[in-house]
């Protein structure tokens, strides 16, 4: 069970040949995802450690009926390679690259939300894509289409876990690991200004999955994700939810810029996540180890 | 990559925006020499990457070319937090009185997924102020990232913002404004203030110009314009390394990890044990040895870093890869500070073989990031202490 990737998932990896594309197919492979294609622009028809090559999301979508494309494509390249898995139909994309232009990423995301909007409409699957700048994602047990350790998913559970942080998703994969709970579907959502999926967006469908019983959300400041995602469990969720936000002591106007300050007004500073959880009945934890606390209280209300 | 005020106005100018005359001077007769060529008063304003310039009397009216030679004297070589300033832009001096001042920005906002414009007829003064404390008199619009603003918009905007003067001019000049931050992939760009003079007609008078690192390879032309004199050292030995790296103020624990994430979750730790973190370092993901060292050598070369915590959740990373790069950084006398980190993950018992061979009670390894942030402060609070 869990959400977005399972048994059943076929994956062709976009970049399969670079240095990345290729450590982290086999890592999948390992993991037990059904890796089913490599696509290299110009190496199509040839062969890759047993895996066969395409020119074209397109050509290995329609000779191999995959259904989820991971993105190993260096930066200049990756948005256009977004929309090329978007406008081939693929239902799921995963952006791994890091330090994609945001001008890029606002074109993609946008023309990736009007192709999801048509296809529902003429009754398809639509198209979702996750990332850029993120680890993947991971059900316990069935399927890796990301860039996690494997190691730290050896204990399948009814834990889901959403993450706008690589090694913090890491970090609480394993303490939910350790802990003997493990988790049902672990999402990178990515730590970009950009992304395609948000907070807000996985949490209905963990809500409606019948092998999660409550979610962890890790958070961090600058932006009003978090806010939303608040917003949204307010409104929305039956089931427990329980937070960590990082950088609650970094000093405001450093890294995360003036821009931001003066949008939000007061939204995007860790004050502001932590009242928009307590609204939502939400408890937070202080440091990370206290997010396993704050589980076991939950799932014994 | 932030660019200077007159960088900003240089492209600006190349996008059509009516632009407030100017030119730079790094020496005090540059500096009348323009005021004489100008034949009025100008404004002598110096160009440095710190926000607040004028309260820090880094932006000075001079009613004559003398006048301009003077202020031209003390801006120059002046330290405004911390940088030197260089170089000065001297520009037209403009009646402010006899016109309106605007404010109009696009910044990359993440809860629109694109730009947003944003408008206010509260020109000319500290905006982070207006959005503090009247955010209702900025007008916010999500601007559409492949169509770019269309004019429509743009007026209905300025409208609702409250401007007066030439609409169409007024609305030209947010157009072309969006067009630069587009195809220049700017992070942020402002005008403040857009000075609207008696006739209606807009112009720029001053610009905050920031581009998107990560896009910085489609515009070599600007990467010329760099100003390396005018950052701060460690920035820009970082910058060299491709570190995320920022300078703290304050603090005594030089604090690296790999990932945003993780480093700011270090910093949150510094903290709650007692000490202030000096910086913040994120090495990335998949660091060799090498950048371990580099990145022990930066924080080491920051006077105020007692000591060092480094906190690594390896998955790519090897602990092994992060403990040679520290003991190589010993062994070659740049590590002098003590250095506690927490290394979780791939090659954990390789790390602690290497350092137990080394046995140097300057680096200690510690099984979570809790023990090792507090042995870290503990010994960068007594390092303080020694002073």
């Amino acid at each position: 069970m869990g959400i977005l990737v399972g048994k059943d998932s076929k994956v062709i990896v976009q970049g399969m040949t670079g240095r990345e594309g290729a450590s982290h197919s086999r890592a999948m492979k390992d993991f037990g995802t059904q890796v089913v294609a490599g696509v290299t622009p110009g190496k199509g028809g040839t062969d890759f450690e047993g895996w066969p090559v395409y020119n074209s999301v397109a050509e290995a979508k329609e000779a191999t009926g995959a259904n989820v494309s991971i993105i190993f494509v260096p930066p200049a390249g990756a948005a256009d390679a977004v929309l090329e898995a978007a406008h081939a139909g693929m239902p799921l994309i995963v952006l791994i690259t890091e330090g994609v232009p945001t001008v890029d990423m606002m074109k993609a995301v946008q023309e990736v939300k009007a192709l999801d909007a048509q296809s529902r409409e003429n009754g398809g699957e639509g198209v979702r894509l996750i990332g850029g700048n993120c680890p993947g994602l991971v059900t316990n047990g069935e399927a890796k289409v990301g860039i996690m350790p494997n190691k730290i998913y050896t204990q399948p559970g009814r834990i889901g876990l959403i993450s706008r942080s690589g090694t913090l998703t890491y970090e609480a994969a394993k303490l939910l690991n350790d802990a003997g709970m493990g988790t049902s579907t672990t999402v990178g959502i990515g730590g970009d200004p950009v992304i395609g999926t948000t907070f807000a967006d996985v949490l209905p469908m963990f809500e409606a999955d019948d092998g999660t019983d409550a979610i962890v959300v890790i958070g961090e400041i600058g932006g009003a994700d978090e806010e939303a995602a608040a917003e949204y469990i307010k409104n929305n969720m039956k089931k427990p939810v329980v937070a960590f936000i990082s950088g609650r002591s970094a000093p405001a106007g450093k890294r995360m810029g003036h821009a931001g300050a003066i949008i939000m007004g007061n939204v995007g500073t860790p004050e502001s996540k932590l009242a928009a959880f307590k609204d939502a009945n939400v408890p937070v934890a202080d440091t990370m180890p206290e997010i396993i606390d704050l589980v076991k209280a939950a799932l014994n209300k | 990559m932030k660019l200077h005020e007159y960088q900003g106005k240089e492209i600006l100018r190349q996008f059509g925006v009516n632009v407030q005359e100017g030119r730079t001077a790094t020496t005090p007769d540059e500096v009348r020499q323009i005021a004489r060529d100008y034949g009025d008063a100008v404004v002598v304003k110096a160009q440095v990457h710190v926000g607040g310039r004028g309260k820090a009397g880094g932006v000075k009216f001079s009613p004559t070319p003398d006048k301009a030679y003077e202020n031209g004297e003390k801006i120059l070589g002046m330290d405004i937090k911390g940088l030197t300033v260089n170089k000065v832009l001297v520009t037209k001096a403009v009646d402010i009185d006899a016109g309106t001042e605007y404010y109009i920005g696009m910044i990359v906002d993440r809860n629109v997924q694109s730009f947003t414009l944003m408008a206010s007829a509260e020109g000319g003064v500290d905006i982070e102020e207006v959005a503090a404390e009247t955010p209702e008199k900025i007008v916010h619009y999500r601007v559409d990232p492949i169509t770019g603003l269309r004019p429509y918009e743009a007026r209905a905007v300025a409208i609702q913002a409250g401007f007066k003067g030439n609409l169409n001019k007024i609305a030209d000049m947010m157009v072309k404004l969006s067009q630069a931050a587009l195809e220049r992939d700017a992070v942020l760009v402002e005008i403040n203030p857009l000075f609207v003079d008696a006739s209606g007609t807009p112009l720029a008078l001053d610009t905050k110009f920031e581009i998107d690192d990560n896009a910085m390879y489609r515009h070599k032309d600007l990467a010329d314009w760099r100003e390396l004199e005018a950052e701060h050292p460690l920035e820009i030995e970082a910058s060299k390394y491709g570190f995320a790296y920022v300078k703290l103020d304050d603090g005594n624990v030089g604090v690296l990890g790999n990932g945003a994430g993780i480093v700011m979750t270090s910093l949150d730790v510094v903290n709650r044990a007692g000490a202030k973190p000096a910086n913040f370092l994120d090495i990335g993901g998949g660091a060799k040895a090498e950048i371990v060292y580099n990145a022990v050598k930066l924080v080491s070369k920051d006077t105020d870093v007692k000591a060092i915590f480094i906190n690594i959740f390896g998955g790519i990373t090897r602990a092994d890869e992060v403990a040679k790069g520290v003991i190589q950084a010993l062994q070659d006398g740049i590590l002098t500070k003590p250095v506690r980190m927490r290394i979780a993950g791939t090659a954990e018992e390789e790390a602690k073989a290497l350092l137990a061979e080394v046995n140097s009670p300057l680096i200690q390894m510690y099984p979570n990031m809790f023990d090792a942030a507090a042995e870290a402060a503990k010994e960068a609070n007594a390092g303080e202490a020694n002073k």
